[in-house]
């Protein structure tokens, strides 16, 4: 939003501040600043002069040679016996008792100033010297008008510098407009002075055709009938429409013009820049149309339908959607209400007879339609804020009366008056119900001790009607404020006027209660320090995967959470596992250069095969995923589901146990990715963990993966389960013996199974109470004998009791390998 | 797989009997009866042709499974002992180990948000996830967003094509305050008790946008409640300034700026004076001396009431705070995507 300093001087009876002062004011109390535009600038130098003296130039057919008259006020330039100064001009309405500007050598074209200035010098054109020149409207950057000199059409001495005679000596803060969401009336020049003036605590009022209920001419000519038909109540809930006939169509006077361009809107002609102008005032936008091209002499409200079409000012056709609202002509839609105009009834030089519309329109309506459509306009920018359906009349009435000054246009029917607000709101003349507050709610909530009169006139300030009993404040918000509804709204609305910055920076008071750990986040910052510490890097990637990364590891698709709009095509489905977004890494850092990493991330997964929570919502399961990778030159021997065993076991310790993977899927979509025969489902005291294993050859093959990759996914969850088995072995006061014991078994046979009989053997046989501790030491398969392999542990045992002999050790190693032989058939070697 | 078509049925059978005999499995992809059925199409009445064209298609696809499946498993290596420690034949200096700590990280944002989670939690606050799959009712609907209220379209929030109890889209929430109502009802038995609710809420958000430098559609913030009996906005700005100059570990100065959000009223925008150059002007701040950081404000009454808590005793704030922008203004990270990169190249910068 725009805000011109001195449009808003024009609404306030006091001083501003300096423009600093004033910039941190209302970035603090009002909104955030995005710019500050000093317009002046662009003007330094440009003098209002009299064309005192025009003649045909001798070498030209076109140009000619002009003396005018400064007032003596440029500085360094060369003059005439007169004190005139010699311009060639070749404008083709300049001539003699005209008022234009000129832009002396050394003035930079105002149009040019922000990018490559154009800098003025007095140069021969022709043969003939000009000092500077004389600028049409585009030059002077407030319009289009390139066909001749700007025509200043006002009485001022010549001399005067321009800025001075528009007010282009201007400041324009642009504040941004989502600090006024809910604040339609700080749309308009009016409303934000308004506000200047409450934050600077003073006193703002109204000027009076704004806040009194407005009598509108009587019928001035012969009538122009208009009937207007409103099928939609709900979302339009006041439209007002009046006629006027015989206007003269033709550019708006330079003050208008140059006020329009001071805030950036382009001046069209004098119709349509009086409806912008004053919806810059009051922030209600307005709609012209050429009378006579609305054949019917109707208009309409009405939903559009489907497929209809409609041609817009912009120039483009669009297709209607049956949510959009039209302005028919009582058949056929003839702009798109709250958005923008049609075509077909546009306002054109040719115009005679005209019809103002000041309607009201349901803000969510159309912001819906302008994102349909792409329609940013400025009406879109209001209505979208929810302008009050109250201010319309006085609006319609004050454009009426300039309209007849500016375009001398005469009143040629009574006002149409489509009036669907309640008749409560109307009587009440305010959006809501006035709100009972006490001092004391307002003050306990900002931490204030502000008294009834204090706040009282805080509000009075901008115009709220408040009255005072103790410390009971009634509020009823002014007829443009449709905010105000709720007693913490009045807190806002104080304390803003009041200024934040003066609130008393108070910690809360709490007792020494300690704040509970969440045990899932703790868990997972050890997971991260425990697999960081083991030499892994975590990474985070999407939450949304691609369907095709799904369907080259072979998790199925119909089982993911499937996004609707994602604007981008990568982003297809709620990841089942993190493990195709962890494998889709690898490539690219293996050509990067790493040979061996290990990635792992920490995340949520959705399956549709997980039940809804208690909320009735898909379940969330928080996993841990690692993937190890390890190109060929730097791989170590045997098969890489080892080396993501070894990272599970940095997590776990030893206590997990691994059973082989059925074909079936299990538990995850991440089953699906493993080859079988090496992988493996974990459990940890018969509860499920998560799986571990190689990757299928195609999922290799498809993701560039080295051989040697191998990775796991586990429910986070069973990390904290798993805290619980960590218990302490007092430690034996005797020595501990060391054996070690070589079984020959059938390849058949697994380690696990080895393992855990002979774990039992010793425990079963065991002298007395020890503390054992059985280690791998050796898988070996000799060459010539493809049925056998021998494993090979180390046995390190100690008595609680007393000191343990070699040859008991050995005793017991004796008496377990021959249950082992009778359970398993295993050779002692 | 069975086909409704005769015809196309034979074909299938005597495609899958000649597959078991091919030396090539992938051949059969080339058979001609396959291809004399695709060639049979445009000679079938136009009413006929799309469902003779879908059983092609399908026959074909199953026979790409069947070769995909045979060189899966002719690919295959040979099964090993999962229940195993380590490799058969393996000495013990050249099985797989542990990679050095050296190169191990913890992601930047994960760091940072423990150092964040470990300022507040001496503060007070507890913490809770966010979810990242939820309903338009905690999106929305809890937070005081009327029906209708444009945000609740799907321009800028994810949804999903599954809808939730009531037939609404599912959602990837698009701030952290969904999680406000679930903290606000677990914990309202605190105020009960004469404690306040003080809760952190990290997590993953999401906006549907392009992605550039400064854009992400996944991204984290960590949000804050504290509700207690007498809790003014004084206390939030409060609050923010004393975790600010702890995590800066310096004194930081706040200005807070007016704001909007339908879930707090009054709302504010918070900006903190540059601890990069102590206010003299740098680049982290645009040489203006100050950051805008967040936005905050008071719970609006409707979202306590939502929660079952009297909004005329209680009273309370909240805040949400992007991750993303406090680590790459720490360590200047140029570009946003570099976060869900999983470069290595940046990741090992953070060790």
């Amino acid at each position: 939003m725009k805000v011109s300093l001195n449009w808003i001087r024009q609404f306030i009876d006091f001083d501003l501040p300096s423009t600093d002062e004033l910039v941190e004011r209302i970035s603090s109390q009002l909104g955030a600043i995005e710019e500050i535009v000093e317009t002046g600038k662009k003007y330094e130098g440009a003098l209002i002069v009299k064309v005192v003296e025009c003649v045909s130039h001798e070498n030209s057919d076109h140009l000619n040679v002009c003396k005018v008259d400064d007032g003596g006020k440029a500085q360094n330039v060369e003059r005439d016996e007169n004190g005139l100064v010699q311009i060639v001009c070749g404008a083709p309405n300049v001539h003699a008792g005209m008022l234009a500007v000129w832009l002396p050598p050394g003035a930079t074209v105002p149009s040019t100033a922000d990018r490559d200035p154009f800098v003025l010098e007095a140069r021969p054109l022709r043969g003939v010297v000009s000092n500077g020149m004389m600028a049409s409207p585009k030059e002077l950057a407030i319009g289009e008008g390139h066909e001749g000199l700007l025509e200043v059409d006002k009485d001022v001495a010549p001399g005067t510098p321009f800025a001075e005679a528009y007010r282009m000596d201007d400041c324009i803060i642009d504040i941004e407009n989502k600090m006024f969401t809910h604040r339609p009336d700080c749309f308009g020049a009016l409303g934000v002075a308004r506000e200047i003036a409450g934050i600077l605590g003073q006193q703002f009022t109204s000027p009076d055709w704004y806040k009194t209920t407005p009598d509108f001419p009587g019928v001035e000519v012969e009538e122009l009938r208009l009937e207007v038909q409103n099928e939609l109540p709900e979302l339009v809930p006041r439209f007002i429409a009046i006629t006027l006939r015989d206007v003269a169509v033709k550019p708006s006077p330079v003050w208008l013009q140059a006020t329009l361009a001071r805030v950036g809107q382009k001046p069209i002609n004098n119709i349509v820049d009086l409806t912008n102008f004053y919806m810059l005032v009051t922030g209600q936008p307005l709609h012209a149309y050429d009378y006579d091209k609305v054949a019917t002499g109707k208009l309409g409200v009405r939903n559009a339908r489907n497929g209809e079409k409609l041609a817009l000012l912009n120039g483009k056709t669009i297709e209607l959607n049956d949510a959009d609202i039209v302005i028919t002509d009582g058949e056929k839609a003839i702009g798109l209400g709250g958005v923008m105009g049609g075509s077909e009834t546009e306002v054109s030089s040719e115009t005679k007879n005209i019809i103002l519309e000041c309607a009201t329109f349901d803000m969510y309506t159309i912001r819906r339609t302008s994102m349909r459509h792409g329609l940013f306009t400025d009406a879109v920018t209001r209505f979208t804020k929810g302008q009050s359906p109250l201010q319309n009349l006085a609006v319609l009435a004050k454009i009426v009366d300039d309209m007849r000054k500016l375009a001398g246009g005469k009143v040629a029917g009574h006002v149409v008056d489509v009036n669907h607000v309640s008749a409560e709101t109307l009587e009440r003349g305010s959006a809501y119900a006035p709100v009972q507050v006490t001092t004391e709610f307002i003050n306990a909530r900002l931490g204030l001790q502000l008294s009834a009169d204090e706040m009282a006139q805080l509000l009075k300030n901008v115009e709220f009607d408040v009255s005072q009993n103790g410390d009971e404040l009634t509020v009823k918000a002014p007829f443009w404020r449709t905010d105000i509804e709720i007693p913490e709204d009045v807190v806002e609305e104080v304390g803003r006027l009041y200024g934040y910055d003066h609130l008393p920076l108070e910690l809360p008071q709490r007792d020494i209660t300690p704040a509970p750990k969440d045990e899932l986040i703790e868990a997972k910052a050890e997971i991260r320090k425990r697999l960081a510490k083991a030499g892994a890097n975590e990474v985070l990637t999407y939450s949304f995967v691609h369907g095709n990364l799904l369907d080259k590891v072979g998790q199925d698709k119909a089982q993911a959470y499937r996004l609707d709009n994602a604007l981008s095509p990568d982003l297809q489905y709620f990841r089942p596992s993190l493990l195709p977004g962890l494998l889709d890494k690898v490539h690219a850092n293996l050509k990067a250069g790493y040979g061996e990493f290990a990635l792992f991330e920490l995340g949520k997964i959705h399956d549709k095969d997980f039940k809804l929570d208690e909320e009735g919502l898909p379940a969330e399961d928080e996993v841990t995923t690692l993937v190890i990778a390890t190109d060929d030159r730097h791989a170590p021997e045997g098969a890489p589901f080892y080396a993501a065993r070894e990272y599970l076991e940095a997590l776990f310790g030893q206590q997990l146990e691994y059973e082989p993977f059925e074909a079936e899927r299990q538990a995850y979509q991440a089953a699906n990715v493993w080859q079988l025969g090496r992988a493996a489902r974990i459990n940890l005291h018969d509860d499920f963990v998560g799986t571990i294993g190689e990757f299928r050859p195609s999922i290799i093959k498809a993701l560039k993966l080295p051989k040697f990759c191998a990775g796991f996914e586990i429910e986070t969850q069973a990390y904290i389960n798993a805290l619980a088995y960590r218990q302490y072995m007092p430690l034996p006061r005797f020595p501990k013996v060391t054996q070690d014991i070589t079984l020959k078994v059938d390849a058949g046979k697994t380690y696990g199974e080895v393992l855990a009989a002979l774990d039992r053997a010793i425990g079963e046989n065991a002298i007395g109470q020890t503390q054992t501790r059985l280690e791998p030491l050796d898988i070996f398969q000799p060459a010539e004998d493809a049925s056998h392999k021998n494993f090979t542990f180390r046995l390190r045992i100690a008595s609680y009791e007393r000191t343990l002999t070699d040859a008991e050790v050995a005793k017991l190693l004796d008496q377990a390998a021959a249950e082992l032989q009778q359970k398993l058939g295993a050779e002692r070697v | 797989m069975s086909y409704q078509n005769q015809q196309i049925a034979d074909v299938a059978t005597l495609l899958k009997n000649r597959f078991g005999e091919l030396e090539n499995k992938a051949d059969i992809l080339k058979a001609v009866e396959l291809r004399a059925l695709y060639g049979q199409l445009p000679t079938l009445p136009q009413e006929q042709r799309s469902e003779f064209g879908q059983a092609i298609n399908a026959l074909k696809a199953e026979l790409e499974r069947l070769v995909a499946e045979h060189e899966e498993a002719a690919e295959a290596l040979p099964p090993i002992d999962i229940t195993a420690p380590f490799d058969v034949n393996v000495p013990a200096d050249k099985r797989p180990a542990l990679l050095p700590s050296e190169n191990g990280t913890v992601h930047p944002l994960s760091r940072e948000l423990e150092t964040v989670l470990d300022i507040f939690y001496r503060m007070g606050f507890t913490a809770v996830e966010s979810r990242e799959l939820d309903d338009d009712w905690h999106m929305f609907s809890s937070l005081n967003f009327p029906e209708g209220h444009p945000a609740r379209d799907d321009y800028d929030t994810f949804m999903t094509k599954e809808t939730d109890k009531n037939g609404n889209r599912l959602i990837a929430p698009a701030h952290t305050s969904t999680m406000q109502n679930r903290v606000l009802q677990k914990y309202k038995g605190n105020l009960e008790n004469g404690k306040p609710i003080a809760v952190l809420l990290p997590g993953r958000v999401f906006r549907n946008e392009d992605l550039d430098a400064r854009h992400e559609h996944t991204f984290h913030q960590f949000e804050g409640v504290y509700v207690d009996k007498g809790i003014h906005a004084g206390n939030l700005l409060a609050t923010f300034k004393t975790f600010l100059s702890e995590y800066y570990q310096q004194d930081i100065e706040i200005k807070s700026q007016p704001f909007y959000f339908p879930f707090t009223e009054p709302s504010f925008e918070l900006a903190l004076s540059c601890p990069f150059c102590h206010k003299k002007g740098c680049n982290i701040c645009s040489h203006t001396g100050w950051i805008e950081l967040l936005g905050m404000g008071m719970i609006h009454p409707n979202v306590l009431k939502m929660a079952g808590i009297d909004s005329n005793e209680f009273t309370g704030f909240a805040w949400g705070c992007g991750l993303e922008r406090l680590v790459m203004m720490k360590y200047g990270i140029e570009d946003i995507r570099h976060f869900h990169s999983a470069n290595l190249n940046f990741l090992r910068q953070f060790a």
